[in-house]
């Protein structure tokens, strides 16, 4: 049988040779270099499985249960979020092509349809979020406002241990740049604040005897994050 | 006689989380009437924190299982066995830590030691975590409640709406898998609770489950209005006077894009939002200012007072 990929034969096994007048020249004990896929990467798929819940990632058989079910993909309409395929192309290591999604893996808004409905059990959400912070930790993404979103609301309820909604939104709105509609905040501020909606400030609550465990937790947080950005650059 | 069949059972804790005690104020209000109505009770807890919502695990594994944790293991101090929240965002976050705390004994153990250290009670993975609205189910039921109203919401259609994390994921919740609890694909709770109230629920909501985009809210504006829309615009297709809600995310969301939501899309899909706990409270004979209606910036107070209530 002739063979037709004729890159896969070595060609060192092609032999010249007549034999009673005939020539029988080819590539007899011919051998095919191995064919099995070599370039695969597993960088991504080894540091998402350090994340929590990351390990469920190699239980994943490309079904698209998650993708199907997807708020962002099938409700928003966004088909450039796609579970399956971030999943897909962290399992070969395709880094290239998850740098082209990097603006679209941070808008999971973490509704756990995927992880309800995931017939393997992967922890889809999670896996997506730590496809994320891999792109952020090495530096093939940037920081999404997100993640910027996620520190904000960290650092507010780490303070007293009880999140003070009206601090953390001006926090994280002049964060991003963005002016205060004035004008909209006192008016909502006030109709907040007359039907006892809000406390802010002063008059926020707070949780007693906070004060040892935010320390403790303010450490730990310091200590996972850099955790995260170095595994990134391993 | 409902009274006693709830006090035959065990209190559970109530953990109302930072968003009862600020921006959900009504929620809370109109949730310790329905209960005193029926006869329930539940536990505050005392010194509570906030459970880390969806936000902390991004940044910290450890700090987003101690987090709730805590609270837990506070629940446990006082002597209970099941912590009830009223929030579907800490619902979620309690029982993802109430899971992890029992099923990864490494995890446990370093949280435990992050707890100690913050001078809090280590978790003994004791509390199961429930949602008020299963609670109320369970405990009163539908013939309860049916039995507790004086001002049946008739002429009323309500659109049930339900959210992303009161039933998901089951592997958190054990919503769907044991026995008394609700149905994570077609939940249907919120719907019997109504209709015992008297009110008609619409059969074909098909925005029941999804997402409000509540954790996105400020980071991902777009995204977040345009799942508020769709909501309010299949209510109103659905023929819905009023969106019912069970989580303060979902409600406070639809609120803050109203604005938004009626610039882009019009005034005619603009509805009225309202807690269950506010509507039952209606039907159970309170009155629009003890239900706390005209504290939603829906104004629901108003299309209630137009059907003759007071």
């Amino acid at each position: 049988m002739p063979i037709v990929e004729r890159s896969l034969v070595e060609v060192d096994r092609t032999e010249t040779l007549v034999l009673d007048g005939v020539d029988v020249s080819g590539d007899w004990n011919a051998f095919l270099r191995p064919r099995v896929v070599t370039d695969l990467d597993s960088k991504i798929v080894d540091w998402v499985k350090t994340q929590p819940f990351g390990e469920t990632i190699s239980r994943c058989w490309q079904c698209g249960t998650c993708t199907a079910s997807c708020c962002m993909h099938s409700d928003y309409g966004m088909s450039e979020f796609n579970p399956r395929r971030f999943i897909y192309l962290a399992q070969i290591g395709d880094e290239k092509e998850l740098r082209l999604h990097s603006d679209a893996l941070w808008r999971c808004i973490s509704c756990n349809k995927c992880v309800e409905r995931c017939p393997k059990g992967v922890k889809v959400e999670e896996v997506v979020h730590a496809i994320g912070r891999y792109l952020r930790a090495t530096g093939a993404a940037p920081e999404s406002p997100a993640d910027r979103f996620d520190r904000a609301y960290t650092e507010n309820l780490l303070d007293r241990g009880i999140l003070d909604e009206a601090a953390l939104y001006r926090t994280y709105e002049r964060e991003e740049g963005r002016q205060l509609p004035l004008r909209e905040l006192v008016r909502t501020g006030f109709r907040l604040l007359t039907t006892g909606r809000l406390r802010t400030g002063p008059l926020a609550h707070r949780t007693r005897g906070w004060r040892k465990m935010r320390s403790v937790l303010r450490a730990q947080l310091q200590v996972d994050e850099a955790k995260a950005a170095s595994g990134g650059r391993k | 006689m409902i009274a006693a069949r709830g006090s035959m059972e065990p209190v559970p804790a109530f953990y109302p989380g930072c968003s009862l005690d600020g921006l959900g104020t009504p929620y809370e209000v109109s949730t310790q009437r329905v209960l005193s109505h029926l006869g329930l009770h539940l536990d505050r807890i005392v010194d509570y924190n906030c459970c880390g919502a969806t936000e902390v695990k991004s940044l910290s594994q450890d700090v987003s299982i101690a987090l709730p944790s805590r609270n837990l293991s506070l629940a446990r101090s006082a002597g209970h066995h099941q912590v009830v929240a009223a929030c579907s965002g800490c619902v979620y976050s309690l029982a993802r830590a109430h899971s992890v705390m029992n099923e990864d004994g490494k995890t446990r153990q370093r949280v435990n030691e992050l707890l100690t250290r913050g001078g809090a009670p280590p978790y003994d993975g004791g509390a199961a975590v429930q949602h008020v609205l299963e609670f109320i189910y369970q405990r009163a039921g539908p013939d309860g409640v049916r039995a507790a109203v004086r001002h049946p919401l008739a002429g009323i259609t309500v659109a049930p709406y339900y959210g992303c994390l009161y039933t998901r994921p089951k592997c958190y919740t054990g919503v769907g898998k044991t026995a008394g609890t609700d149905n994570p694909e077609h939940p249907h709770f919120l719907d019997e609770l109504l209709v015992a109230c008297g009110a008609r629920v619409v059969e074909d909501f098909s925005a029941k489950t999804v997402c409000c985009g509540g954790g996105h809210a400020l980071s991902d504006l777009e995204v977040s209005v345009a799942f508020c829309a769709s909501i309010l615009n299949e209510a109103q297709q659905a023929g819905a006077d009023i969106i019912a809600t069970i989580c303060p995310l979902g409600q406070v969301n639809i609120e803050n894009h109203l604005d938004r939501v009626r610039a882009a899309y019009g005034e005619g899909v603009v509805r009225p939002a309202a807690y269950f706990t506010q509507l039952m409270c209606l039907a159970f004979g309170s009155s629009l200012r003890e239900a706390r209606l005209a504290d939603n910036f829906t104004r629901p107070d108003r299309l209630f007072r137009s059907r003759g209530f007071t």
